[in-house]
């Protein structure tokens, strides 16, 4: 796989660009879900 | 759930941006057209215009509920205006800064003063004194009202651009040939991943903006239980 | 609604608080012959290309006018006569009183600074008088109706000197560009057809700066 990567650097590109997508989309997915969570605790409380 | 479908949607459209070869006669459905001088670099397409896109998107949702603020007087509509205001902010810079790089590539320097280049500049400075405004301008209601002011005048002026800069700058070096090609004959699948990558990017803004407006709500909501 | 005389009153009463200190009149032409000054200085005797002349013709005057106009706005809150005024006026002839005066200012500025830039620079030698003349009337105008619209919003904040140009750079950016290429197609001997394409676009600005002050200034001047 090395090799391969070696001789296309798109695909390493394309790792590096998915790679910062999906840490991305986590931090923000599990934002939501903290938010949720909080809304919903003060939704039980008032 | 729809949150999850956006996530593998923008992971479709990373990899299909980047996986399909380019090639100088596309036979297969998957395949895009080598455009000349840009080649491989045309795949900024999929990403730099998008974002360009989104920032403009940002701030029209900031003057809408800035003009809403004026009339309701409600200041949640002023925090809907500044969420969306600082994410076009990240936006503006981002495409910016990806778009001045690109230039560096394809043209040889970071900025050349064409016109595409000179809006989104102007966009930047505009979202700065919209912030630099607000931070002198203590009295909350003060403070929407001329937010919103200030947004609607510079919103005024931001068509005129688009229809003034070409008037203007025609003599300058023409844009980037994949815009020309793009408005009479962009390539089909080319085409299609290009306003999926819009659409993508316009639902991640819609979903940031809402995060952002919930997690102010929910800082309103404590500092007003503390007193 | 607005009535002719009102605005005349108003543009009596800027004129007459001028003229007892004349601290507006005397800041911007300090503030010209300060940076022709200097351009001259750094200019020497090298041909500097009518692009770059014409540029730095309108630096010259969009600083100045930053140095100045605002002080229609920002005198009345430091004086602590803007209630007075809010209680006496309608909004909209406070602004077109103020705004007429701003314009008359921005002439006079105007005049002094290009009569010392052809006087002074040789390599800025007007040879279309008629495209000339348009421009830096449109131009002026232009001008003074963006930065007194934006003198009215930063009257109201804390930073006001470093914010007004801040505010002011974008929103004058469409006329800044357009008014420096008409300038540089007057000095290069153009045939007035060749640009109407600008004062087309002058033209406009002026009519849409005015339109939205018309809408907007209401919810800037009441508190």
């Amino acid at each position: 796989m090395y090799d391969f990567l070696s001789g296309h650097a798109l695909y390493i590109v394309l790792t590096i660009v998915l790679i910062c997508w999906f840490g991305i989309f986590f931090y923000l997915y599990t934002l939501d879900r903290k938010i949720s969570r909080i809304e919903k605790q003060l939704g039980n409380m008032s | 759930m729809l949150k999850i479908v956006l996530g593998i949607w923008l992971t479709i459209v990373i990899v299909v941006a980047f996986a399909f070869p380019i090639v100088p006669q596309p036979q297969q459905w998957f395949e895009y057209p080598v455009i000349p001088g840009l080649e491989e670099k045309a795949r900024i397409l999929f990403f730099h215009v998008p974002m360009s896109w989104t920032t403009v998107v940002a701030f029209f949702v900031s003057m809408i509920y800035g003009i809403r603020y004026l009339k309701t007087k409600n200041l949640r509509d002023d925090m809907r205006s500044v969420s969306s205001a600082g994410l076009g902010l990240m936006f503006c810079v981002l495409a910016t800064v990806t778009g001045s790089v690109w230039a560096k590539f394809n043209w040889g320097s970071f900025w050349n003063w064409d016109p595409r280049e000179t809006s989104i500049f102007i966009l930047l400075l505009i979202y700065g004194a919209y912030f630099a405004l607000r931070s002198a301008l203590e009295d909350e209601a003060k403070r929407a009202t001329l937010a919103a002011v200030y947004a609607i005048i510079a919103g005024v002026t931001v068509p005129f651009f688009i229809f003034v800069m070409p008037r203007i700058m025609a003599s300058l070096h023409p844009e980037p040939i994949v815009n020309t090609e793009g408005k009479v004959h962009m390539n089909a699948t080319m085409l299609i991943v290009f306003l999926s990558s819009l659409a993508g990017f316009t639902a991640l803004f819609a979903w940031m903006l809402q995060l952002r407006i919930r997690l102010a709500r929910l800082e309103q909501h404590y500092y007003q239980k503390e007193n | 609604m607005i009535s002719a005389a009102a605005v005349r009153t108003i543009v009596l009463k800027e004129f007459q608080s001028e003229l007892r200190t004349r601290y507006a009149l005397n800041a911007l032409l300090m503030f010209v012959v300060t940076t022709l000054s200097i351009v001259l200085f750094s200019v020497g005797s090298e041909n500097v290309s009518t692009d770059v002349l014409s540029g730095i013709l309108w630096i010259i005057i969009f600083f100045s006018s930053m140095s100045g106009l605002s002080r229609t706005f920002v005198s009345e809150e430091e004086r602590g006569t803007t209630m007075t005024l809010q209680l006496l006026a309608p909004p909209l002839v406070v602004f077109f009183g103020k705004l007429v005066f701003n314009i008359v200012l921005l002439f006079i500025l105007n005049v002094v600074a290009i009569g010392l830039y052809m006087l002074l620079i040789g390599g800025f030698a007007v040879k279309s008088y008629g495209i000339f003349c348009l421009t830096i009337g449109l131009g002026t105008i232009g001008l003074a109706s963006a930065s007194t619209l934006i003198a009215a919003i930063i009257s109201k904040a804390n930073t006001k000197g470093t914010l007004y140009p801040v505010l002011s750079f974008p929103i004058m950016l469409p006329l800044l560009l357009t008014v420096i290429t008409a300038t540089r197609r007057s000095v290069e001997g153009a045939v007035f057809s060749e640009a109407i394409g600008e004062f087309q676009v002058l033209f406009s600005y002026i009519v849409v700066m005015l339109a939205v002050s018309y809408i907007v200034f209401d919810y800037i001047w009441r508190d």
